[in-house]
C-alpha cells in the first residue's frame, strides 16, 4: 500500500489542504519561530483560536517569564545538540484564564549546523490540567476531613482488623501507625465487645446503612471515654461486605451529663414523692382533728342534758389541744425539711451523747436504765448541732421509754467507720419493733408500734428527715421482745457531691 | 328498722371512737355497738367469735392508721378468719389519699369508704350498702 503513502506525501507538498486540515483538526496550535536575530514568531490561526486573541499578540499570550521559559528550553536543546524537546507552556486566554499547552519542538538547524527555526507542535491540555489541580484540592481538602479534630475515622477489613485511622484517632488516643492490622475490638473496653460485635453483625446483615452505638476506649490518659459510632458495612466489586466504615466522637462530656440530669431528676421524684406524701399525712391529721370538732359540736347541740354537755365541752377541750400539738409537730416536720442548707460544725460525738444522757438523767434514773457510752472522745461529726441534739434526745429517749418490763433495760452506745461514714449505733433491749411487719412504717409519720398514750408517732419521721439533711441515713435491727438497734450514718464530706 | 344488730368500731383514737358510737347509737338502724382500739383487739376478738360461734357482727367501721396492728393488716389477717356469715366492711378513715381509696378497693369485703366526720348522711348511704 505504499502507494497511498507516497501519493499522501506527493499531494502534502503541493496541495496546502492537506497540511492545514491535519494541524486544524489535531492541534490546539503551531509555532514557527525564526531563531536568527530577527527573532520574528509565527503562529497558526488555530493557536490564536485556542487562546481567543488577534494574531500576533504575542506579548499577550506570553508573559515574559513563560517566553523566557520556552527559551531556555531551545538553548538547552541546542547545547544538547538534540533536535527535539517537550515542554508545558502556559499562555494567557484573552479571558485571563490560563491556558496550558503541551509543546513539542523541534529545532531546525542551518548548513553549518547553527539552530535558525523552531517549529512547535502544541496541544491544549487545559482540561486534563485542571482536572489534575482539581483532584488534588478534592485530595487535600478530604485528607484535611479525615484528619479533623473532631471526629474518629477508622476502617477495618471484614476481619475487623484496622485498615485506616485518622491522625485525630492516633492523638487521642495515643496510638501510632503500628495498630493498623491489628484487631480493632482489643482497644474497646471488654464489657462493650458484646454490644460492639451485635453492631458489626448488622453491618453485615444490612449493607450500606449506618448503624449507631456508643463504646467506651480508654483514652491516652487512661481514662475511659465513650464515644458515639456510625458504623457502615462498605460492599466490595463482589457485592460482600469487605470492609467497616466507622465514624466516631466523644459524648462522654453528654453522657455525664445525661447522668447528672437522670439523678436529679431521681432525686426531684423523690422530693415530690415526699411532698405529695407529707401533704396527704398533714391533711389526715389536721382532718381527723377538725371531724372531731364538727361532730363535737354537732352533738352538743343537740345535747339532752348538761352533764352530756359538759362531757362534750370537755372532748372538744382535748380535740383542741391536740389539734394545736398537731400543728406543732407538723412544723416541726417543716422546719427540719426546709433548712437543709444550714451550717454544719465539728461536734464530738460522746461529749453530745454524754449532753443529752445528762439530760435524760432523772427518767434514766427512774426507769433504771444501764448506760455504757463506748464512744471514743476522739470520735468527731460534721453536723448541723440542733439537729444532732435533736436525733440524740429521740432515739435515746425512745429507747427509755420502750424498754423492758421482765429483764434490767440497758442501753449501749457505741461508734465505728463504714464506707465515709461515721456510724453511732444505740442499741437496747427493749420491746422491739416486729420488722417483718413494720419495716416499710418505722421511719413513717405518726406511725406508732405500741399501745403507749405519749407516743405521737412523729419522732423517728423528724429523726430521718434531719439525718438525711445532713446527707446521712439511718437504719434499725430490731427483734421483739430482744430489742432494737439504730444506726445513725453520718456523712462525713459537707456537701453531697451532686451539688458539687 | 334495724339494719345492723352489732357494729364493730375499730379506732385508736379515742374521742373518735366515742363521737362514733354516739353519732351511730342516735340512728335506729343501728344496734350493739363494741370497741376496739386496733385491728389487732379487733381481730382476738373475732377470731374468739369464730372459735365459739358467738354472734358475728353485721357490720365493721374500720380505722386506717393505728398501732400495733393497722387497717390494712386487719384486712389481711380478716380474710383468714372462717366466720358464719359475711361482714359488711366500712372504712372509715380520715385519709384522702387517693392511693388509700384505690387500695381498699381491692379488698372484697371492704364494702364503702367514708371520710370524717361521721354524720346521718353517711349512716343512711352504710345501710343502704346491704339493703
Amino acid at each position: 500500500m505504499d502507494y497511498l503513502r507516497e501519493e499522501l506525501y506527493r499531494l502534502q507538498n503541493t496541495v496546502s489542504t492537506i497540511f492545514d486540515f491535519i494541524q486544524e483538526s489535531s492541534l490546539g496550535g503551531l509555532w514557527f519561530w525564526d531563531l536568527t536575530e530577527s527573532g520574528n514568531k509565527w503562529a497558526s490561526s488555530r493557536f490564536w483560536r485556542t487562546v481567543g486573541r488577534e494574531r500576533g499578540a504575542w506579548d499577550a499570550v506570553l508573559s515574559q517569564e513563560d517566553l523566557v521559559a520556552i527559551e531556555g528550553h531551545v538553548e538547552a536543546c541546542t547545547a544538547n545538540n538534540s533536535d527535539s524537546y517537550t515542554q508545558l507552556v502556559r499562555c494567557t486566554h484573552q479571558n485571563g484564564t490560563n491556558v496550558w499547552m503541551h509543546c513539542s519542538g523541534l529545532v531546525l538547524r542551518d548548513v553549518a549546523g547553527q539552530p535558525y527555526r523552531m517549529l512547535g507542535v502544541l496541544l491544549d491540555i487545559t482540561k486534563q490540567r485542571n482536572e489534575e489541580v482539581y483532584n488534588q484540592e478534592l485530595a487535600n481538602h478530604y485528607g484535611s476531613i479525615l484528619s479533623n479534630q473532631s471526629v474518629y475515622i477508622i476502617k477495618t477489613d471484614a476481619q475487623g482488623n484496622y485498615t485506616y485511622v485518622n491522625d485525630f484517632f492516633y492523638e487521642r488516643f495515643g496510638y501510632d501507625s503500628k495498630i493498623i492490622g491489628t484487631r480493632s475490638i482489643e482497644s474497646i473496653v471488654e464489657a462493650d465487645w458484646s454490644k460492639c460485635l451485635t453492631v458489626v453483625g448488622q453491618c453485615f446483615a444490612h449493607p450500606e446503612v449506618p448503624h449507631q452505638v456508643i463504646l467506651r476506649k480508654p483514652y491516652k490518659d487512661g481514662t475511659i471515654r465513650s464515644n458515639h459510632w456510625e458504623f457502615k458495612g462498605v460492599l466490595n466489586s463482589e457485592g460482600q461486605v469487605g470492609e467497616i466504615l466507622c465514624v466516631g466522637y466523644d459524648v462522654t462530656l453528654l453522657l455525664d451529663n445525661l447522668d447528672r440530669s437522670k439523678r436529679l431528676l431521681e432525686l426531684t421524684k423523690q422530693q415530690n414523692t415526699r411532698l405529695q406524701n407529707f401533704a396527704y399525712i398533714i391533711s389526715h391529721n389536721i382532718r381527723s382533728h377538725s371531724a372531731n370538732l364538727t361532730s363535737l359540736v354537732q352533738l352538743m347541740q343537740n345535747a339532752k342534758s348538761e352533764e352530756q354537755a359538759a362531757m362534750f365541752l370537755q372532748m372538744l377541750k382535748t380535740s383542741t389541744d391536740k389539734l394545736a400539738e398537731t400543728i406543732v409537730n407538723l412544723n416541726e416536720i417543716v422546719t427540719a425539711n426546709s433548712n437543709a442548707n444550714q451550717p454544719r460544725e465539728p461536734r464530738r460525738l460522746k461529749l453530745e451523747v454524754d449532753k443529752t444522757l445528762a439530760a435524760l438523767n432523772i427518767l434514766l434514773h427512774q426507769s433504771q436504765v444501764t448506760v455504757t457510752n463506748n464512744i471514743a472522745p476522739d470520735v468527731t461529726v460534721n453536723v448541723v448541732p440542733a439537729y444532732l441534739d435533736s436525733i440524740l434526745l429521740n432515739l435515746l429517749s425512745n429507747a427509755v421509754k420502750y424498754r423492758s418490763l421482765e429483764t434490767a433495760p440497758t442501753i449501749a452506745i457505741g461508734s465505728y467507720e463504714q464506707d465515709g461514714y461515721t456510724v453511732l449505733t444505740i442499741t437496747d433491749n427493749g420491746l422491739g419493733i416486729d420488722l417483718a411487719r413494720n419495716r416499710s412504717k418505722v421511719f413513717g409519720m405518726y406511725k406508732t408500734f405500741h399501745n403507749n398514750e405519749d407516743a405521737r408517732g412523729v419522732g423517728l419521721f423528724i429523726t430521718k428527715n434531719q439525718i438525711e439533711a445532713m446527707n446521712g441515713k439511718i437504719e434499725i435491727e430490731s427483734e421483739v421482745g430482744v430489742g432494737s438497734t439504730f444506726k445513725v450514718y453520718f456523712n462525713e464530706s459537707i456537701q453531697s457531691d451532686l451539688y458539687s | 328498722m334495724r339494719a345492723f344488730n352489732l357494729i364493730y368500731i375499730v379506732e385508736d383514737d379515742l374521742i373518735t371512737s366515742t363521737i362514733t358510737e354516739l353519732i351511730v347509737s342516735q340512728n335506729e338502724a343501728f344496734g350493739e355497738v363494741k370497741k376496739y382500739m386496733n385491728g389487732q383487739e379487733a381481730f382476738d376478738a373475732l377470731q374468739l367469735v369464730a372459735q365459739q360461734q358467738a354472734e358475728v357482727p353485721d357490720l365493721i367501721l374500720l380505722d386506717l392508721n393505728m398501732p400495733v396492728m393497722d387497717g390494712w393488716e386487719f384486712l389481711d389477717a380478716f380474710s383468714s378468719l372462717a366466720l358464719q356469715k359475711p361482714v359488711c366492711v366500712c372504712v372509715l378513715t380520715s385519709s384522702i389519699d387517693p392511693d388509700d381509696i384505690e387500695k381498699s378497693k381491692r379488698y372484697a369485703e371492704v364494702k364503702g369508704y367514708f371520710t370524717k366526720p361521721l354524720d346521718g348522711d353517711m349512716l343512711n348511704q352504710i345501710v343502704g350498702l346491704v339493703a
